[in-house]
């Protein structure tokens, strides 16, 4: 019990917990600030994909978008974290907290899955559904956001959610550019107390859990969107 | 009216269409049969603008839903370099000729081998942008007039039944919801299947669904409908009641359009018949003329196979 017990001391009486939060509500804004700005990016770039390939100015943007998703996803999400943190953003002469760092880069890293999961619903969807929309004088625009896009969506939750939780145990990589996540956290309770078992299994423990509470609302979003479905 | 001029419509290297020119006039009833693979469909789709015609014109009461047919105006042919370089060329050769007699030639010539190029001169280009602005109508505006009814029905799965028939009314501010589920309601209630106005599409039965998708197209009050292929994918149980709902709306004077392979309807509906056959419109008549006095070949074939 002696590792229980110096774990116990090091998070209670020494007031790691303190640091253990702080980390979790950091992995928390990353995570989901990430996948938000990873949304918006995602769905513009597939729009560009989506969109009628006629007018030069799409296919000037869906190659735009090639090449970011080609970058983004042809290189580690590390690698990408420590060029914005230690070459980009110093070159640009940003300087701001690195949590926002951070969540910058792992919206852009992730705007390039989700670009593809986007592209990939909206195909999803029956291409009678655009025509019916069409023949009955909807333009492009509202076919898309009235009767395509909700259908997408529907279609694209389950992988989103995979995305979002892909996403969530990425960030135990940002300690690289010295956030403080819940992995730092734990890791610094470990590191000071020489004791490993305990802190790597209670942080497994805590990924665990908020994988699986994400996975429960991932489901009831699901549950609620497909009421109208067969049975 | 709906005008088809001297249709072409190429899929890459697939020639689907090869100069089709017809009209559909107020009232009618046109059923068009043909071989699968004649450009039944796409004829039809491209009256709707579903499918670009390659070549060839459609116009709509008067206004013309596609880019302008270089070819098929004569003022714009003469208008491009193309001809002016040529009736020089004619007017050096035989100076004897009148002027007129070699506009004549030099247009035909122009028009039958496909002799303009990409870049024909700036009068060209005013020319043609002249018709399109003369003539130009808003294509969601033209779609309007003309209710469509698809072989695999697409109702919107996202929306009940009520939605689906007021989503484009309602959608494109042409109603009020209460005018517009007014209306639902009734034309619901005329094929009763008013109970059910709250289901999903995906928990009716396929001749329900498809006699909803007739009356959705029917809530926009359109001039023409046009039908493809509506009882294709449909049980054979089911594929009455559709036809019956058709029968009903030609009665009352619906102006129709009907890709089928249904030649009983055909003959009990139409008012004219075209039969298709490779691209071309092969054979068209009165159903008595088409289905009891045929005179292409292939249009026999035809129906001793389906018949």
């Amino acid at each position: 019990m002696a590792a229980w017990d110096s774990f116990y001391r090091q998070l209670i009486t020494l007031e790691g917990y303190k640091n253990v939060l702080q980390g979790l509500l950091n992995t928390a804004y990353i995570a989901v600030f990430g996948l938000l700005i990873g949304m918006m990016i995602g769905c513009l770039l597939a729009t560009t994909k989506i969109l009628p390939q006629k007018k030069w100015y799409v296919k000037v943007l869906s190659r735009f978008t090639d090449g970011y998703v080609a970058l983004f996803r042809g290189t580690p999400m590390v690698v990408q974290l420590l060029i914005i943190h230690f070459v980009l953003f110093p070159a640009l002469g940003i300087h701001i907290s690195s949590v926002v760092e951070a969540i910058i880069a792992f919206g852009l890293n992730s705007g390039a899955y989700v670009s593809e999961i986007m592209r990939g619903g909206i195909l999803s969807v029956d291409k009678g559904q655009t025509e019916a929309g069409r023949a009955l004088g909807f333009g492009y625009g509202k076919t898309m956001l009235k009767i395509v896009l909700p259908q997408a969506i529907k279609n694209v939750i389950p992988t989103l959610g995979n995305e979002f939780i892909t996403l969530l145990k990425e960030t135990s990589v940002v300690s690289f550019i010295a956030v403080v996540d819940i992995t730092k956290a734990f890791q610094n309770i470990a590191n000071s107390t020489y004791e490993y078992i305990v802190p790597y299994i209670v942080l497994a423990l805590c990924y665990l859990v908020i994988v699986l509470i994400v996975t429960g609302l991932i489901k009831l979003v699901e549950r609620r969107l497909r009421a109208g479905d067969r049975n | 009216m709906i005008e088809i001029k001297n249709v072409y419509k190429y899929f890459n290297s697939l020639k689907v269409l090869k100069g089709v020119s017809t009209e559909i006039k107020e009232g009618e009833k046109v059923v068009i049969i043909g071989p699968s693979g004649s450009g039944k469909s796409t004829l039809l789709r491209c009256m709707n603008l579903l499918e670009e015609p390659t070549y060839g014109e459609v116009w709509l009461d008067g206004k013309l839903i596609t880019p302008p047919d270089p070819y098929l105006h004569r003022e714009v042919i003469e208008a491009s370099k193309t001809f002016v370089k040529m009736v020089g060329e004619a007017l050096q050769e035989d100076p004897a000729k009148s002027e007129e007699e070699i506009f004549e030639e030099v247009y035909r010539t122009i028009r039958e081998n496909d002799l303009l190029k990409r870049h024909e001169g700036g009068a060209y280009r005013a020319a043609l942008k002249a018709i399109a602005k003369d003539n130009y109508v808003d294509i969601n505006l033209a779609r309007r007039q003309m209710g469509m009814v698809f072989q695999n029905v697409n109702l919107f799965n996202n929306m009940n039944v009520l939605n689906n028939l007021i989503a484009a009314p309602v959608g494109l501010k042409l109603k009020t919801r209460e005018e517009a589920t007014e209306m639902a309601m009734k034309l619901l209630t005329r094929i009763g299947l008013a109970d059910k106005v709250e289901e999903y599409p995906q928990k009716l039965s396929g001749g329900q669904r498809q006699r909803i998708a007739i009356i959705r197209a029917l809530c926009m009050e359109p001039r023409y409908m046009l039908f493809d292929e509506p009882t294709s994918a449909l049980d054979p149980e089911m594929v009455g009641e559709v036809l019956q709902l058709m029968k009903e709306l030609a009665d009352d004077g619906m102006t129709m359009v009907i890709v089928t392979h249904e030649m009983g309807f055909a003959r009990e509906v139409a008012t004219r018949v075209i039969f298709m056959d490779e691209g071309v419109i092969a054979e068209e008549g009165t159903p008595d003329e088409i289905f009891h006095h045929p005179k292409n070949e292939r249009l026999k074939d035809f129906l001793s196979k389906v018949l």
